[in-house]
C-alpha cells in the first residue's frame, strides 16, 4: 500500500448528533460533493471564524520538515492549503531556522509524533510552570485535543461502547477525517451496530466521496459490506468510483469492489452446498465473474459446490478450469473425484499423474478410483463403482466407515481396508482412532503374506506396494504420523521422526508441519525469535503459505522490526487481500506512522 | 591511591558480576504457558472408568499449564460413523506451592461457569453438527455430585455431553486440590442416553490424595 499521507481536505465531522452527514469541507463555501450527500461546513476548531490568509500556523510544518517526516509534512501542507487556498509552503522550509527567543516546541511535537500524548500534555504543563508567559501554539493544542479525542473514540470502539464512539466523534469532529480514516470507519461501524444504518451509510458515502485515495475508498466499501445491503453497496461503489476524482488515482479498483464482494458472498453461500442454495441467476453471475477473472480459487469452490450435489460433469468442468488457470494438487484432487463420480477412471488417473506420490491429497483421492477391495476375492472384469467408491467420490466419510465395516464383516479385514478406515477417521476428526487403525494395518501387513491374497490382486499391486511409489509400510507410518500431528503429539513425533519409515517427501512434509505447529506455539509464548528460527527452517523444506507469512510478519512486528513486517504484510495483501492481511497492513502502517 | 584503585577494581568487578549473562537473558514467560500434549498410559490417568466394550480407551494424553493445572484427555472408542472423538477430559487445579506461584498464576484453563447458554449452544453445534441437541432439564448425579448434560440425536445415533465442576474443598477435595473439572462426550448407537452416560456415572478419581465421594458425605 503506497499510502501517502492523505491531504486533510478540511474534512470535518460536524454536528454528528444533529446531522446524519458526517464530513464537511472546511474551506470557504464548502460544497455538496455528490448527489445525496449533504455537506455542512464547520470551521476547524481553533481556527477562528475563518482562516486568515497569511496567518496559518507553520509550527508543525517546520517541525516535520526538520525531522524529515515527509509523509506528515505532505499531510500538513495539504491541511494548511485547505485552510487557506492562497497559502504556499515557505521556500525556506528545509533551511535551518534561527533560534528564536521563547520556547522551542520541538520536544512537544516529538512526543505528539510518537503518540505520547499524556507525556506531551505533562511536558507542556511543566513548561508553562517554568515559563508562565509562554503560551503553546494553537496548532500544538489542537493536535493534542485531536489525539486525545481519537484515543477516546478508539477506546470506546474497542470495548464496543458504540454510543460513546458517536459522542466522542461529536465532541471532536476533526478526529474523524480522511487522514484519520480508521476513526471514520469506527464511527460508521458504531452507527451500524446501533442499527442506525442510514447514518452508517451516510458516513460511508461521505468517506468514499471525500477521501481521494482509491485504495481507501475500496477498503471502505469492503468494510461497509459487513453492514450494508447489496443495493447500498452498489450505490456506494458508484459514488466511490466517480465522486471527486483526484489526479493520479485510478478508481478502477473501486468499481470492481462491488463485484468482488458479491462474488465473495455467493461463494460463501456455495460453500453451504445445499442443493439450490444458489439461484440460477446467482450461479450464472458467479460463473461469469470467475471466468472473467480466471479465479482458480473460485473455480475450485464452484467445483466442490457441484461435486457435493453429485453433478459430476459440472464439477469436472470447474476443476479442469481451476487446474488450467493455476495447476494445483487441490484442483487435481477435485478432478480425480469428479471423474471417479462419472466413472471415467482412466481420465482420473491421468489427472493424478503429475501429483502422484507428491501430494497426499491426490494419493488419497486416487483411492476413489482404485479403492482397496475387501478380501481380495472379487472377480476381475467390468463392475460398477462399489459402495466405498461412491462414498469416497462424495467425500462422505461416515459412509466410508459404514462401507468398510460392511466389507470387513463380509470378508474380513485387509491392510488396504483398515488403512482406508484410518484415512476416513482422520477426515472425521477422529485422529486417535485413525492412528490405531494404521497400527492395526501395520500389524495386518506383517501377517498378510502369510495369509495370502488373491493372485489377481497381487499381480496388480503386490502386498508391499501401494500407490505413488510408497510401500504399504510407509503409508501406514505416514498415516500414523498425520494422526499424531492431529492429536497435538508434536514432542513425541519430533523424537520419533528420524526412525519412521517414510519417503523423503513424506518426512519433509511431516517435519514442515511440526515446525509450523512449533512456530505457532512459540508465537503464543511470545518467543518471537524462535518463531522466525522455526519458520526459516520450515521454509528450507517447503514454500511458506500465506498464513505462516502473516505469522512471520507478527513475529517481526513484535520484535520491533515493524518496517519489515509492513513490507511482508503488504506483499501478502497485494497478492490476495483478506481481512486478516488488511488488518495486518493497517496495524503495522499505523505503528510506523504513529497514526493511532 | 591504592584505596581508589581498589575501589575501581571492586566497581569493575561488581559491574561485571551484575551484568554477567545479560547477553543471554530472556524474558521468563514460559513458566505459565501450556506444554504440548504428551501420551500417557491409561494407568497414569487420575481417573478410572468402568469397563465398557462400546467405549474402550483408545489413547490417553496429558499436559500442564504452569505449576497449577494438569489436564488429561482420554479418547474413547466411537462405535458410530459420526465425526468427532468420544472423550473424557479431566482438569485438575492445584493450589500453588510457593508465594511466587500464588502471585503469578496462569489463566484458568476452563471457564467458570463452565458453560453459558450461548457457549453451550456453540459447543453443541460444533460437537454434534446436523443433530438435534437438547439440554437436560434435571441434573444427574455420579460419585462426585450433580452434573449437567445435553443430549443430541439424529435418526440413528445418540450423543451426550456431560460436564461437572468439583469444588467442595471443605469435604470432598484434598487440601492440595482447588478444583477438578470433568467433561465427557460420547456418541453411540443406543437410543437411551443413560447407556451412554454410564461411564461418566461410574468413573472414579484417583488422585494422590483421596477424593471423598459425595454420597459418602450425606451422613456426615
Amino acid at each position: 500500500m503506497t499510502r501517502l499521507a492523505v491531504p486533510l481536505l478540511g474534512v470535518l465531522l460536524s454536528t454528528v448528533s444533529l446531522a446524519p452527514v458526517a464530513f464537511a469541507q472546511s474551506g470557504p463555501g464548502g460544497r455538496a460533493l455528490a448527489p445525496g450527500v449533504k455537506v455542512e461546513v464547520a470551521p476547524a476548531p481553533g481556527s477562528g471564524t475563518a482562516p486568515q490568509p497569511g496567518k496559518v500556523d507553520e509550527t508543525a510544518l517546520r517541525y516535520y520538515a526538520r525531522i524529515g517526516d515527509v509523509e506528515r509534512l505532505e499531510a500538513e501542507i495539504a491541511r494548511l492549503r485547505a485552510l487557506d487556498p492562497t497559502w504556499e509552503p515557505p521556500k525556506d522550509l528545509f533551511a535551518p531556522q534561527p533560534t528564536t527567543a521563547g520556547v522551542d516546541e520541538s520536544p512537544f511535537w516529538a512526543l505528539v509524533s510518537a503518540g505520547k500524548i499524556a507525556e506531551a500534555r505533562a511536558a507542556v504543563a511543566e513548561q508553562r510552570r517554568q515559563t508562565p508567559s509562554w503560551q503553546p501554539s494553537a496548532n500544538l493544542l489542537k493536535e493534542l485535543d485531536l489525539a486525545e479525542a481519537a484515543g477516546r473514540l478508539r477506546g470506546a470502539s474497542d470495548t464496543k461502547r458504540w454510543q460513546d464512539v458517536i459522542d466522542a466523534a461529536a465532541a471532536q469532529p476533526e478526529a474523524v477525517a480522511c487522514n484519520r480514516l480508521d476513526n471514520a470507519w469506527r464511527l460508521a461501524e458504531a452507527y451500524a451496530e446501533l442499527k442506525q444504518t442510514d447514518r452508517a451509510f451516510d458516513t460511508y458515502k461521505t468517506i468514499v466521496s471525500q477521501c481521494p485515495s482509491a485504495k481507501e475508498r475500496r477498503d471502505t466499501i469492503f468494510k461497509a459490506s459487513r453492514h450494508l445491503s447489496q443495493a447500498q453497496i452498489r450505490e456506494l461503489t458508484a459514488l466511490g468510483a466517480t465522486a471527486n476524482p483526484a489526479a493520479g488515482e485510478d478508481y478502477a479498483a473501486v468499481r470492481a469492489a462491488e463485484a468482488e464482494i458479491e462474488t465473495g458472498r455467493l461463494l460463501e453461500r456455495a460453500g453451504t452446498a445445499r442443493p439450490g442454495s444458489l439461484s440460477a441467476s446467482d450461479l450464472a453471475q458467479l460463473e461469469r465473474t470467475i471466468r472473467e477473472k480466471q479465479d482458480s480459487g473460485g473455480a475450485l469452490a464452484l467445483g466442490w459446490y457441484f461435486q457435493r450435489q453429485k453433478k459430476y460433469a459440472e464439477a469436472q468442468g470447474w476443476f479442469a478450469e481451476a487446474n488450467g488457470w493455476s495447476p494445483s494438487d487441490q484442483a487435481a484432487e477435485g478432478l480425480i473425484l469428479a471423474y471417479a463420480g462419472l466413472g471415467r477412471k482412466a481420465e482420473a488417473r491421468a489427472a493424478a499423474e503429475p501429483w502422484r506420490g507428491k501430494s497426499s491429497r491426490v494419493d488419497q483421492a486416487l483411492k476413489s478410483v482404485d479403492p482397496p477391495r475387501g478380501g481380495g476375492g472379487r472377480p476381475a472384469g467390468p463392475q460398477g463403482p462399489s459402495e466405498l467408491d461412491q462414498a469416497l467420490a462424495r467425500r462422505d466419510f461416515a459412509g466410508c466407515l459404514t462401507a468398510i465395516q460392511r466389507a470387513i464383516s463380509r470378508s474380513g479385514p485387509t491392510v488396504a481396508l483398515v488403512q482406508q478406515r484410518g484415512w476416513c477417521l482422520l477426515e472425521l476428526k477422529r485422529p486417535s482412532e485413525a492412528e490405531a487403525a494404521f497400527v492395526e494395518a501395520q500389524a495386518l501387513a506383517a501377517r498378510e503374506p502369510v495369509r495370502g491374497q488373491g493372485a489377481a490382486r497381487n499381480s496388480v499391486r503386490g502386498a508391499a506396494e501401494a500407490e505413488g511409489g510408497m510401500t504399504r509400510a510407509q503409508e501406514n507410518a505416514y498415516g500414523q504420523a498425520i494422526a499424531r500431528l492431529s492429536t497435538g503429539d508434536t514432542v513425541g513425533l519430533t523424537q520419533d521422526l528420524a526412525r519412521l519409515n517414510l519417503t523423503p517427501a513424506q518426512k519433509a512434509e511431516v517435519r514442515a508441519s511440526l515446525l509450523s505447529t512449533e512456530a505457532g506455539r512459540a508465537l503464543e509464548d511470545k518467543r518471537y525469535h524462535d518463531v522466525l528460527r522455526l519458520l526459516d527452517a520450515r521454509k528450507e523444506l517447503v514454500p511458506e503459505p500465506r498464513n505462516l507469512g502473516i505469522m512471520r510478519g507478527w513475529a517481526l512486528y513484535n520484535l520491533q522490526r515493524v518496517e519489515e513486517a509492513y513490507k511482508l504484510f503488504k506483499s501478502i495483501d497485494d497478492r490476495l487481500s483478506t481481512r486478516e492481511s488488511r488488518e495486518a497492513v493497517e496495524t503495522s502502517w499505523k505503528t510506523i506512522y504513529h497514526d493511532w | 591511591m591504592s584505596g581508589v584503585s581498589r575501589f575501581l577494581r571492586l566497581s569493575v568487578l561488581a559491574t561485571a558480576l551484575l551484568t554477567a549473562g545479560c547477553g543471554g537473558w530472556v524474558r521468563d514467560n514460559l513458566t505459565q504457558s501450556t506444554t504440548p500434549w504428551r501420551r500417557v498410559q491409561p494407568t497414569a490417568l487420575p481417573v478410572s472408568l468402568p469397563d465398557n466394550p462400546q467405549f474402550p480407551i483408545v489413547a490417553a494424553r496429558m499436559r500442564s499449564t504452569g505449576a497449577v493445572y494438569k489436564s488429561y484427555s482420554v479418547v474413547l472408542g466411537n462405535p458410530t460413523a459420526l465425526p468427532g472423538e468420544n472423550r473424557l477430559t479431566v482438569d485438575v487445579q492445584t493450589l500453588p506451592d510457593s508465594l511466587f506461584g500464588a502471585l503469578v498464576q496462569p489463566a484458568r484453563v476452563f471457564p467458570v461457569p463452565l458453560y453459558t447458554l450461548e457457549s453451550l449452544t456453540r459447543t453443541l453445534a460444533a460437537e454434534f453438527p446436523d443433530m438435534t441437541a437438547t439440554v437436560a432439564d434435571a441434573a444427574r448425579r455420579n460419585r462426585y455430585g450433580d452434573y449437567d448434560y445435553a443430549i443430541a440425536q439424529d435418526e440413528e445415533n445418540t450423543c451426550v455431553l456431560a460436564w461437572q465442576l468439583i469444588t467442595d474443598r471443605a469435604r470432598m477435595l484434598p487440601e492440595r486440590i482447588e478444583a477438578v473439572r470433568l467433561e465427557y462426550r460420547a456418541c453411540g448407537t443406543s437410543r437411551n442416553p443413560r447407556v451412554l452416560l454410564q461411564p461418566f456415572d461410574g468413573l472414579v478419581l484417583i488422585l494422590p490424595e483421596t477424593v471423598l465421594e459425595a454420597d459418602g458425605l450425606s451422613g456426615l
